[in-house]
């Protein structure tokens, strides 16, 4: 019962100052809003990579330049996803010693290159070019809308194109047999990919949908006549152990190389790789979010001794007619959670609204789980005790007739 | 008269209270002795500065002497933890200030009904205490007004109102007319005296020797100490004289003042 009578008299309190107090839960919804995209943001592409890890199904492993941490029970610790591509030590060579390791099915280098495409009419800038070989569908089980993949028998100047940036370039007219610029020399069309629901399918960093794949001499030829594989994928043949298999590679590889610079891993281990990346990455940057968060605490705080202050003779009133400390104290530190408070769930519906829209412009969506809205709401009422209990405090310790004394 | 004589609810011994250190130290109440009985109604004068009104804080456990020993109904208070002096104020004592002291932004019955909400009552119970005494006081329909919609006398009569909500056995008064005129005032005083008669103790503290009359007992204080302290006699006849101008009088007028 005490309960409802203090947030009767906290709302009561907070519309009598309503501009202040609007301005202080709009920090408090700035700060939960922030917080609570990032969790979503995260959330989303963590979903999104492993939706696609499992529909490659545990047949897909890649081949990565630099070496795997690894703890003593063979767990995977970390590995730094981006720093050892731009000096590989895979090499072409690697790739036919993978091709032709007994229980592998299909494999395809992937060399990543950036130029500007054009039809003569509309280009692109700084474009996704992958330089493969014929394996590539099949190793990301993809299928062709239109034309063919690019084989080993074919002309250098050839290129598929993935299907956003085919419509991009050359609208849905008649494309196969279009010729391209690519860093300004002539490519022929001869296929498009169909649009792939996994668009970050290539270990989540290319999306296919707005690739060009060309052949690995084109690829050589745009590099100074060097292959810089930065992986290479392959597909495991049904009826052969996983386990084997990538055993197998990695080991032929490590006798090639001499030294133990390349990194073999599993679809699931990879994926554990991505989402403790994307684990540490949102929390981070959840933590850089909350630092608006923490701004509008000290906003409740600011706001709460401003009120203390002010009401310094209600506070002596209501000790006089016999409020006890504690009570006191509840009626303040109620006052400040129900501000942050509401600012966490205005914070959460405009985190919502804000997901929507960047949806829309991500290749994948934030998720906005039950989970999420949880912390961000305990957060909040995190903040309204933090932030509150301080003026509380103060309002709690009050002297009844030194407050008495203040004018009104 | 009818004074029950049993022991003492306030009893205070040799009772000082300092302000400020060392050669700034200002004494406002200067070893004060005073027992005050069940059922009494002590008006307290002086001229400012005698100390009164810290003695009325102190009396109502809203401030600590410095020294001296203070019981309240046989018990000491000195070393009573902030929680308990809570619930003595709110269950033992009914403080009324000159300058009301009402929350404005409350209305009347939720002002009243304050001292409740502390006891933990739920809010249809205490509307309706509130409401009840309210009525005994004439301002039944003024319920849901706010505290700047009334006059100076209504406010006080709202402020008694809810210096009696928990039944205490004991009334500070504060100068309670002294924000007031003389018709107001005669009113707050019937209204003090009607209470005194139900059997409460009143302890008043005022400037005006014309308010003396309705007390059964008057201390004067000077400089921090007791300067005289006389039971008031009052003539049966004297006593009747008034009635018509009182009692009467003021249900009247509560109708109408403003």
């Amino acid at each position: 019962m005490m309960w409802l009578a203090d947030i009767r008299i906290a709302i009561a309190s907070l519309k009598a100052t309503k501009a202040r107090t609007l301005l202080t839960v709009l920090g408090i919804v700035i700060g939960v809003a922030a917080v609570t995209l990032v969790l979503a943001l995260g959330e989303g592409a963590k979903q999104a990579i492993g939706r696609q890890v499992t529909q490659f199904g545990g047949d897909v492993v890649t081949v990565r330049p630099g070496k795997l941490a690894k703890d003593q029970s063979g767990r995977t610790l970390n590995y730094d996803l981006l720093a050892n591509f731009s000096a590989s030590t895979l090499s072409e060579q690697d790739s036919k010693i993978v091709n032709s390791t007994p229980g592998v099915s299909s494999s395809a280098p992937i060399m990543a290159l950036r130029g500007t495409i054009s039809d003569g009419k509309t280009s692109t800038d700084s474009s996704q070019i992958i330089a493969t070989s014929p394996g590539l569908p099949d190793v990301l089980a993809q299928s062709m809308k239109t034309g063919e993949f690019l084989n080993d028998d074919i002309d250098r100047n050839t290129v598929v194109l993935g299907d956003t940036l085919a419509n991009e370039l050359l609208g849905t007219d008649q494309t196969i047999g279009q010729k391209v610029s690519i860093r300004g020399e002539n490519y022929t069309v001869i296929g498009i990919l169909n649009h792939s629901d996994l668009p970050l399918a290539l270990n989540g960093l290319y999306d296919i949908n707005r690739a060009a794949f060309v052949t690995l001499d084109a690829g050589k030829a745009m590099n100074q006549g060097i292959a810089q594989v930065q992986t290479i994928n392959f597909r495991i043949a049904n009826g052969s152990n996983p386990k084997e298999v990538t055993d197998t590679v990695s080991k032929r590889l490590k006798e090639a190389h001499k030294i133990d610079d390349v990194a073999v891993i599993g679809s699931d281990e990879a994926l554990k790789i991505t989402d403790s990346l994307f684990a540490t990455l949102t929390k981070y940057t959840a933590a850089i979010a909350g630092i608006s968060l923490l701004v509008g605490g000290i906003g409740v705080m600011n706001i709460m001794l401003v009120a203390v202050t002010e009401r310094t003779r209600e506070i002596g009133i209501r000790k006089a007619v016999g409020a006890t400390h504690a009570q006191v104290l509840r009626q303040f530190l109620t006052e400040s959670i129900t501000m942050s408070l509401a600012g966490g769930v205005l914070g959460i519906v405009l985190a919502y609204v804000m997901a929507l829209v960047v949806s829309f412009q991500l290749a994948f969506s934030p998720v906005l789980t039950w989970e999420i809205v949880g912390w961000s709401l305990g957060v909040s009422v995190g903040v309204g005790v933090v932030f509150g209990i301080f003026p509380a405090l103060r309002a709690a310790k009050k002297d009844p007739i030194d407050a008495l004394r203040q004018p009104v | 008269m009818v004074v029950v004589m049993n022991s003492p609810v306030i009893e205070i011994t040799q009772l000082s209270k300092l302000f400020g250190y060392g050669d700034a130290t200002n004494v406002a109440l200067d070893a004060v002795s005073l027992a005050i009985n069940k059922g009494e109604f002590v008006a307290i004068m002086g001229p400012s500065g005698s100390g009164k009104t810290t003695l009325m804080n102190i009396l109502g456990l809203l401030d600590s002497p410095t020294h001296g020993h203070y019981a309240l109904d046989g018990t000491p208070v000195a070393d009573l933890s902030h929680r308990r002096r809570a619930r003595i104020r709110r269950t033992k004592i009914g403080f009324v200030f000159q300058s009301f002291n009402l929350l404005h932004r409350l209305n009347v019955l939720d002002n009243v009904s304050l001292p409740l909400m502390y006891h933990g009552q739920n809010k249809l119970s205490r509307a309706h205490a509130a409401s009840r005494l309210l009525k005994t006081f004439g301002l039944q329909e003024r319920e849901y007004y706010m505290p700047h919609q009334l006059s100076g006398g209504q406010l006080q009569r709202v402020a008694i109102a809810r210096a009696l909500v928990n039944r205490p056995s004991i009334i500070l008064a504060d100068e309670p007319t002294g924000n007031l005129d003389t018709k107001s005032s005669e009113i707050i005083m019937n209204e003090l005296k009607e209470i005194h008669k139900r059997g409460n103790t009143i302890i008043m503290v005022t400037h005006n020797p014309s308010l003396t009359v309705y007390a059964d007992r008057v201390i004067q204080m000077v400089d921090g100490r007791i300067d005289s302290d006389t039971a008031v006699k009052k003539p049966k006849k004297s006593k009747d004289s008034k009635k018509p101008l009182g009692g009467k009088r003021s249900k009247k007028s509560r109708g109408k003042d403003a």
